[in-house]
């Protein structure tokens, strides 16, 4: 049976290329409740990584970490420590400017803002940069291009970007999310409000778009996982059970707890 | 470490798999019956059974039809994951030798009609034993593939080398045989292809064994095996015998 | 009991709920076309362009002109000075103070003022405002159109308030968080991206809020107190429509009662306009976060 006993993979699977994320024993509470109990990994430059994992298991909780956007909310606090190129994002000393710059995310249920299609992409920028019309005007193109969007719009940039359909709504979501270049893109279930041929146009673009960004998905869609991603983890009660090569982890998992949950076994 | 006790949320699923396994399970038997069933006929010189068992192999051949439709269907509709991935796969694999062993039987019986028809030759007796090795293999790796047990799989696999060995062996005798007599060659050449056919039965059970060891540990079985069938070796194949 | 049996009784009770329900709302609505019927039929044959020339002054030969100016003015001032408070205060509700105990003690004050005596904020004002200034003056100033319009403006802030809150509570979270996400201070967010998405919603507050004060007459009795002549100095008594018809209802004469109908009229009629431009914008501008 020694060859049964293959290697059994530590928490931190080593991955291939650059660590651009590095998480290390990362808690998180709100208002007292512990969601998150010591996770660690390393999250690839320039790759997909997937979190999957049943509700409620902290994989939402840990994407909306990486950007410090639960800071938002009053009583919820995030312990250890998340090294972006190799500086901690928990530090309080850590500008949230330079982080949401650095940091896109486009969330679950396609949010424009109430403005044209051109402003929803521009308003971003404005925040950080001072560009002259000109220059704002390419850069937005060339955000709606990357998004697979411009074509569909670049005949209505003036108008609300509200009478898009869902799928264009989110891709114009990804538009300007990146149209502040970031660094990482944080994608919180992009495709659960979408019918499948605006999902599979989503997809397409996340593997268009990991030549640019080190990416990471949160879904419930373990299809979609395989689908996209390069390596994937799998969370349950706030613990992370197994991270490693997605394509490890759909055909020969190690625990049996992601046998279990991948293979609709869960309960 | 691999594969699970529970049970899947959706109950249907189960007992789609446990259907597969069971008509894997079901095909294997059938296609050893059939080996069993060429010896005798062989050994009783009965022509009308021969035929009977040759077309005996066209349940076989349903049954592996109806195995890939399960699987694409599976395929289609569950989009297995992991061990049951494996599990899937694996089925499609080992269906397909389970069909070769049934056609392989069938070759055995075929070639008794033949041989009954001529007067008979010392070394058919022979014969029975390879048979005899080789069901045992598939029967072995049909309850390694029920039990999950990827270990039992292994035996067999390592097994397969006392058929090759006898084999070789056979081979030799069937040889000596053809040099004494020349009376002797029609009949010893029939004896020679379905000892072949026997021969390669154990080599699909060895297949078998290698899909089971997968579909448990998800790593392919690569040890080296040493091979016993020498008789593709030189100084055995300047006597005319092609390996296939 | 049989299949039958329960189906027969579900079927007679659901006809029992029918009768109930339908009998109410055409009882109610008798009423309403009722109420608008007598109305319309008296104020229509009261209706002349001497309402809009003539001033109260004149009595029954003259009509309403003080009284629709002054009501227009001092909706218009009450407007000025509660729609900015109720937005801005509804905006710190909803995006400040959301999840706090202030919050939610402020929401409860505001409810209550909301559902307050309309009297009382007449007393109030005239206890604030009118006193001191007519001690202030010695008398020269009172009663005054812009003391009424702060007396109308209480009426209404607390409507603009609750609206506000409650449209920019709808405006779903991830929109917050997608506009934080880009590193938008939460000022920008507030006033650019979330009163934005919000705005038809509040406007229709404050369209709301006006026509709530536009018929209110006892808030105006010790505030603006009324007056026969025109005038459109905010700090002169200041006649207006609600308290036109209230005095001319008490008067014995039926020429004084018809030029009332035709007042209340020209009331129910602006507050049908308001009723139709909230509509409007509401169905036009349609926010499609659902």
């Amino acid at each position: 049976m020694n060859d049964l006993a293959a290697a059994v993979a530590a928490p931190l699977a080593s991955v291939d290329g650059r660590t651009k994320i590095k998480v290390r024993d990362v808690h998180f509470y709100y208002n007292g409740f512990h969601a998150l109990k010591g996770v660690s990994m390393d999250i690839p430059e320039k790759q997909v990584t997937a979190i999957i994992g049943p509700s409620g298991c902290g994989k939402s909780t840990l994407l909306r970490i990486f950007n410090r956007i639960y800071a938002i909310y009053p009583k919820l606090e995030a312990k250890g420590s998340i090294e972006l190129d190799g500086e901690n994002i928990l530090d309080p000393g850590y500008s949230m400017n330079r982080l949401r710059s650095k940091v896109g995310m486009v969330f679950q249920k396609p949010v424009p803002f109430p403005m044209t299609i051109f402003e929803n992409v521009a308003y971003g920028i404005r925040h950080h940069e001072k560009l002259s019309k000109s220059d704002m005007e390419s850069r937005v193109e060339q955000a709606l291009r990357s998004s697979a969007l411009w074509d569909e719009v670049k005949d209505k940039l003036k108008q609300n970007a509200l009478g898009l359909s869902g799928g264009q709504q989110q891709r114009l979501c990804i538009a300007r999310a990146i149209a502040l270049k970031p660094e990482v893109l944080l994608l919180d279930e992009p495709t659960s409000a979408l019918d499948p041929i605006a999902t599979s146009r989503i997809e397409q673009l996340v593997e268009e778009l990991k030549s640019e960004f080190t990416i990471v998905i949160v879904t419930h869609n373990m299809q979609q996982a395989a689908r996209v991603s390069d390596y994937t983890a799998f969370m349950y009660i706030g613990e992370l059970i197994e991270f490693g090569n997605t394509e490890k982890i759909f055909t020969k998992p190690d625990k049996k707890q992601t046998e279990d949950y991948i293979t609709g076994r869960f309960g | 470490m691999s594969g699970t006790d529970k049970d899947h949320i959706i109950k249907s699923y189960d007992s789609e798999l446990a259907r597969l396994t069971g008509e894997i399970v079901r095909m294997g038997e059938l296609s050893v019956t059939q080996l069993e069933a060429a010896i005798d006929v062989l050994d009783r010189r009965d022509e009308r059974a021969a035929q009977r068992v040759v077309g005996n192999d066209d349940a076989i051949d349903q049954l592996e039809q109806e195995i890939s439709h399960d699987v694409v269907r599976l395929l289609a509709l569950r989009a297995p994951m992991a061990g049951d991935l494996r599990n899937v796969f694996a089925a499609l694999r080992i269906a397909a030798d389970i069909e070769r062993i049934g056609d392989y039987a069938a070759n055995v019986a075929k070639r008794s009609i033949p041989l009954s028809m001529v007067a008979p030759v010392g070394p058919v007796g022979g014969l029975g034993y390879l048979a005899e090795l080789a069901a045992t293999g598939v029967r072995e790796v049909l309850l390694a593939y029920r039990d999950r047990d990827a270990e039992r799989a292994y035996q067999v696999w390592k097994d397969d080398v006392v058929l090759d060995e006898a084999y070789t062996g056979y081979f030799r005798q069937l040889l000596t045989y053809m040099m004494e007599d020349p009376r002797n060659i029609t009949p010893c050449t029939h004896l020679l292809f379905m000892a072949k056919n026997i021969e390669r039965i154990g080599d699909h059970a060895t297949n078998i064994a290698e899909n089971v060891w997968f579909q448990v540990t998800g790593e392919q079985l690569n040890k080296q095996r040493s091979k016993r069938d020498l008789t593709s070796s030189p100084d055995m194949s300047r006597l005319g015998d092609k390996p296939e | 009991m049989s299949n039958a049996g329960i189906y027969l009784r579900r079927r007679l009770v659901n006809v029992i709920a029918l009768l109930f329900g339908g009998f109410a709302t055409v009882l109610g609505l008798i009423f309403l076309v009722w109420i608008l019927w007598v109305t319309i039929s008296n104020g229509l044959s009261a209706i002349h362009p001497r309402l809009f020339t003539k001033i109260t002054a004149y009595a029954d030969q003259g009509g309403l002109a003080n009284a629709i100016v002054g009501s227009l003015l001092m909706d218009m001032m009450a407007l000025l000075i509660c729609a900015p408070i109720g937005v801005l205060a509804g905006t710190y509700l909803a995006e400040y103070a959301n999840r706090s105990k202030l919050g939610a003690s402020i929401r409860f004050l505001n409810d209550i003022l909301l559902s307050a005596p309309s009297i009382v904020m007449g007393l109030f004002v005239y206890v604030i405002i009118v006193l001191p200034m007519s001690n202030l003056t010695h008398g020269n100033i009172s009663f005054s159109g812009f003391a009424g319009a702060v007396a109308l403006a209480l009426i209404g802030l607390p409507v603009i308030v609750r609206t506000t809150d409650e449209m920019l509570q709808l405006v779903p979270g991830t929109l917050r968080e997608a506009a934080l996400s880009l590193g938008v201070p939460q000022w920008k967010l507030t006033v650019q991206v979330l009163i934005r998405a919000a705005s038809s919603g509040i406007l229709t507050g404050v369209l709301l809020a006006l026509a709530r004060l536009a018929g209110e007459t006892a808030p105006l009795l010790f505030t603006a107190f009324g007056n026969n002549f025109m005038t459109v100095h905010p700090l002169d008594k200041m006649a207006s429509l609600p308290v036109a018809i209230y005095q001319y209802t008490n008067d014995p004469s039926p020429a004084m009662h018809s030029i009332a109908w035709a007042g209340a009229l020209l009331i129910t009629l602006f507050v049908l306009a308001l009723s139709l431009l909230t509509r409007l914008l509401f169905s036009r501008k349609k926010v499609s976060y659902e």
